[in-house]
Order: C-alpha cells, then structure tokens, then sequence
C-alpha cells in the first residue's frame, strides 16, 4: 500500500499540532520554573524566557522558610489523607450495602441518592448548616462535608454488582457478617477501582481553595491553594515577610531587595504544583483508568 | 419487620452516607425558604420573619441582568468551543502512527486537568503581567504597546475561554478515545479497499463510531449551560473586570458569604438551581428522543 502525498502532509501537519499543544502544557511550567530561580528585580526587565538569566534560590529560601506556607502545607497533607481515607470508606460500605438487590427500600434509598444529584439548596442554605453543625472554621469542615459522593458510589455499585454472586454467596455460607465480607472480600477484589476512584478523591483535596476561603477564617486552618489564591492578589509582600522564621535568608538584604512579588507567587506556585509534576507519570494510567470506569454504560 | 433485621447489617454500612445526605443536602434544601425569610445568621431557618417576595427585588436590578448576561456568555462560549475540540483532539491523536509519540501526547495533554484553577490562574499572570511578562515582553519588542490583560474586560472572556480549553481538553478526548478503539478495524480495511482516502474514512467510519459518545456528553454538558465556573471565574475576577466577570455564583457568593445578604442571595441561587433543574429534566427528554434511553 502506497501513501500518498497528501496523507504524507497531513500527517506533518497533525504531528506540528499535538507538539505545539504539548508545548503549550509543558512550557508555563519551565517559564514559571525560571522565574522562579531568577533574581526577581532582573526577571521584572523581561527576557527570561526558559532559563534563569541571574540564578538564586533566594526566592525558594523565603518561601520555605515562611511558617504559614509550611503549616498550610501540612494542612493540605492531612485533609488529602484523611479525606480520601473516609471519603473511600463511607462511600464504599454505601455501594455494597446498596448492591444486594433484595435489601427491602433499596429503589427508595437508591432516588433518596439520586435527587441530590438533581437539585440542591445552593451555596448560603448549606453555609448556614455548615454554620448551625459547628463545622465552620474546624479541619473538619473540609473532611466531613465530603465523605459522600453519590458520584464515586454509582461508580462502586456498579463495579460491585460486577463481582459474581457466588463470591458473596459462599462467604455467607462460612457465616460471614456483611462487614467482614466488605472488607475481606470485597475490598481486595474493587483495588484497581479503589486506587483510582481514590487518586480523584486526592485531587480534589489537594486542590480545593474554596473551603479554605469561604468556610475558614482561623488562618492557621488554611491549605496551601487558599494561600494561593489569597496571595494571587495580593499587592506586596507583607504576606510572605510578615510570618518570615527564615531570618538568616531576610539578613541578606542586597539578594532580599531584589525579591519582588511574582518572584515569590513563582516560587509558592512552583512547590504547590511540583508533587502534582512527580507523581502524574506513575499514577497516570489509573486516572484514565477511573475514567473509563466511570463512563461505560451498562 | 423480620426481612429488616435481615439486612441490619446492610442498613448499617449505609447508614452513614444516608446521615450525610441527610444533613449537607437535605437541610440546605429547606433551608431555601430562607429566601421569602429576613433571615440573619444565629436565627434559626424555620423561625425568622416572612417577608414574601421582598428578597426578590434585585429581580429589577439592571446588574443582576447584566450578571445574567455575563454567566449566559461565558457558558455559552465556553460551551461552543469546549465541545468540538476535544473530538478534533481525539480524531487527531487516533491517526498518530508512532504509539510512543501517541502515548506521549496524550498524558501531557491529560495533565491541566490536575491542577487547580488558582494554579492557572497564577499561569496566566505570570505571563500575562506588565512586568516583565512574557506576552508583553513580546509585544514591546515588535513594537506595540503593552496591554493590561488581566484588568481587561474585552480580554476577559477570551482569557477564560482559551484557559478552559487548555485545561480540559485532554482530559475531554480520554471518552472519544476510548469509544475510538472500540470501532471494528475491519470496517477501516474494507473502506481502503474500496479507495477511501483518510477524510473520508474518518467522516464515514470514525465519526459515526463515536457518535452514541458524542451525544451522550452532549447532553450531559446540557445542564452546565448555566454554570460559568466560580471555581475558575473567581480567581481572575477584580474590580477592573468586574463588568463582564461577574457571574450568578461570584454574585450569590460576594452578597452572600461576603457581605451578608443571606435571603437575597438564597433567591438568586434558588432561580440558578431552578433553571439547572428544568435544563437537566429537558435534557432527559431529550436523550430519551435521541438514544431510547433517560438518564434515569
């Protein structure tokens, strides 16, 4: 079989394309990557487009260095953890309860679930529960709320009921309880599903500001996206410096001076987004893996 | 009552999330009526004074049309160039003849997807910025003026569209790629033999293959007509843009959680929740006119 010239052509132009979008993912991480590295007064002059022009990690130094930005951190870290531990929990015990097709009430259960997909209060009625639970301005503000997804249930049930019968069933017969059997057969059976519905889980924690800027006040209860998101607008540098420990990186005030405010935002960017950056090559496959998962009707 | 104490222990794993439901989703929908209420917070939801349609005035405030016209706009908008291009991404990655370049560029393209929208938002400022700013950088230097880009608001929609693209995309083509493989190589054979050339395989072959795809994410985007995106609209949002940025949700969360007009903004997201329901009842109707089959 020949190719033609015209198929010869096209193909060039497809392959430019892709490369040009994979430029364009890949690229404002190395710009934002130089700047960050870069003496900031220097970057302001424009130019540094790929590489630090005047290199320092003075930028780096200040942000790790700052209390706030590493307690925020640690909130972040335990809100992921915790949230997709219970998030997997609750929702999973949730789908296999709902999987025994005989269980009495289930199709009321199953529309009770349902019509929350469909409707809900909107933003200020579930504020004021949050407010009335207590929940406002504790940790648990970003855990509890979520331990649900109708969602990420609908995805288990199915996977759930397709797991033959006769697994459960010969289980029972040994005399095991429900719960057992979730957790000792059920469980080790849904891991591929359990590790990917549980990376989306993880994502949506590390990534959530909106809790921490509306539901929070207590500042040492915010995550590293609400520091984020409230130093995106900020318009100088009282936020990094005014909870500084990193004294000795202050003391060096020639390199300091040249500091200035996007140096920094790059800098606090950069170490948001760099354990995304890591880990996405070996969990990849499992995203798209819950994708699928998720959307094959049936 | 004996099938009940049958199943405790099923009732018992569900009981939790039925808890949850109950509390995070139920309450708040009672506590709509905070919306015909002078509710103030500490009061109690079912107590406060009625005050009928009062919280309803905005409803002859010119901005809140404005607002109506800007989450219409930018939805729309997003909508018209969010849907076609990820079919054009996946029909493009499909004929990629090197798998490991294939493989390639679809995890990079998958990745945007994984960041928040703050983090896009610091992207676009930073290149974006009068200081030393790449964009900018470019433009002085063929000789143009800078533009303030992000206090715009003729560059406000336009920034948001492009930013949405970027990040989703990808992410978007993993359904039609997947509904790619599934089209029986056999048909391709045959059509070559026949003399079609690629366009007309994809037109003939690869598009109908994915169109049962293609109409159900159709209608599922169908409800998301009246969501602009907070999550992403906030960050970006300032008062120089404010005009044009302003959509239901910011407004409902600046009146709102912001400055405390808890019955007016419970109106403004009841009305949004209205029309996202009657977008999602049409939508079924429709899907059951197109494929047979509801969503429920």
């Amino acid at each position: 079989m020949t190719i033609s010239t015209t198929e010869k052509i096209g193909q060039a132009v497809i392959v430019f394309l892709l490369l040009l979008l994979c430029v364009s993912v890949i690229y404002p991480f190395l710009y934002m990557l130089a700047i960050s590295l870069n003496d900031g007064a220097d970057a302001a002059k424009g130019g540094v487009y790929l590489w630090p022009r005047q290199f320092t990690w003075i930028n780096y130094e200040i942000v790790l260095g700052n209390e706030v930005i590493r307690h925020s951190y640690l909130i972040t870290i335990a809100r992921t953890i915790v949230g997709t531990f219970l998030g997997l929990l609750v929702t999973l015990a949730a789908a296999f309860g709902l999987s025994y097709r005989m269980l009495p009430l289930r199709k009321a259960i199953l529309t009770y679930v349902l019509i929350t997909m469909l409707f809900n209060g909107g933003l200020v009625p579930y504020y004021i529960q949050l407010y009335n639970l207590g929940l406002v301005n504790t940790f648990w503000v970003y855990i509890i709320p979520n331990m649900f997804s109708v969602w990420n249930m609908f995805v288990m049930l199915k996977f759930i009921q397709g797991i033959p019968d006769a697994v459960v069933e010969s289980a029972e017969l040994d005399g095991a309880n429900p719960v057992r059997i979730l957790f000792q057969i059920i469980v080790p059976l849904s891991k591929p599903m359990l590790a990917a519905l549980g990376l989306f889980t993880a994502v949506f924690h590390w990534n959530d500001w909106f809790a921490g800027a509306f539901y929070v006040t207590d500042q040492s209860l915010i995550p590293v996206q609400t520091f984020l998101q409230q130093m995106l607008n900020a318009s100088d540098l009282s936020v990094i410096f005014g909870s500084n420990t990193n004294q000795e990186a202050l003391a060096r005030g020639a390199q300091a001076k040249n500091v200035t405010l996007m140096s920094i935002k790059m800098a606090v960017v950069m170490v948001s987004a760099l354990p995304i950056l890591c880990v996405y090559p070996f969990l990849q496959k499992y995203f798209v893996k819950g994708v699928l998962i998720g959307s094959v009707k049936g | 009552m004996g099938r009940l104490i049958k199943y405790r222990w099923q009732y018992l794993l569900i009981l939790p999330a039925v808890v949850l439901l109950f509390l995070f989703n139920y309450i708040p929908m009672a506590g709509i009526q905070i919306a015909f209420r002078d509710f103030r917070i500490g009061q109690s939801i079912w107590t406060s004074p009625w005050v009928g349609f009062e919280n309803f005035s905005f409803l002859h405030d010119d901005q809140f049309w404005i607002i109506v016209r800007n989450t219409l706009y930018i939805s729309v908008l997003k909508f018209i160039f969010g849907f076609p291009a990820p079919i054009l991404l996946a029909l493009m990655i499909n004929e990629l003849r090197h798998s490991g370049f294939k493989r390639f560029v679809q995890s990079v393209s998958y990745l945007p997807h994984f960041f928040s929208w703050i983090v896009v938002a610091y992207i676009l400022q930073s290149f974006l910025t009068l200081d030393g700013g790449l964009v900018n950088d470019l433009i002085v230097k063929m000789g143009g003026e800078p533009i303030f880009f992000l206090g715009s608001e003729e560059w406000f929609r336009p920034m948001v569209v492009s930013s949405a693209l970027w990040k989703e995309v990808g992410w978007n083509s993993i359904l039609y790629l997947a509904a790619i493989t599934t089209i029986d190589p056999q048909l391709y054979e045959a059509a070559r033999v026949e003399g079609a050339g690629k366009l007309a395989q994809i037109r003939h072959i690869t598009i109908p293959g994915i169109m049962p795809t293609i109409t159900i994410v159709l209608i599922l985007n169908i409800p998301s007509l009246i969501a602009a995106g907070m999550d992403q609209i906030y960050p970006l949002m300032n008062p120089a843009n404010m005009q044009v940025a302003d959509v239901l949700d910011t407004y409902v969360l600046r009146s709102g959680l912001q400055q405390g007009y808890f019955g007016m903004a419970t109106a403004v997201g009841l009305i949004s929740s209205v029309i996202a329901l009657l977008l999602v009842v049409m939508t079924n109707q429709l899907s059951r006119k197109l494929t047979g089959e509801g969503l429920w």
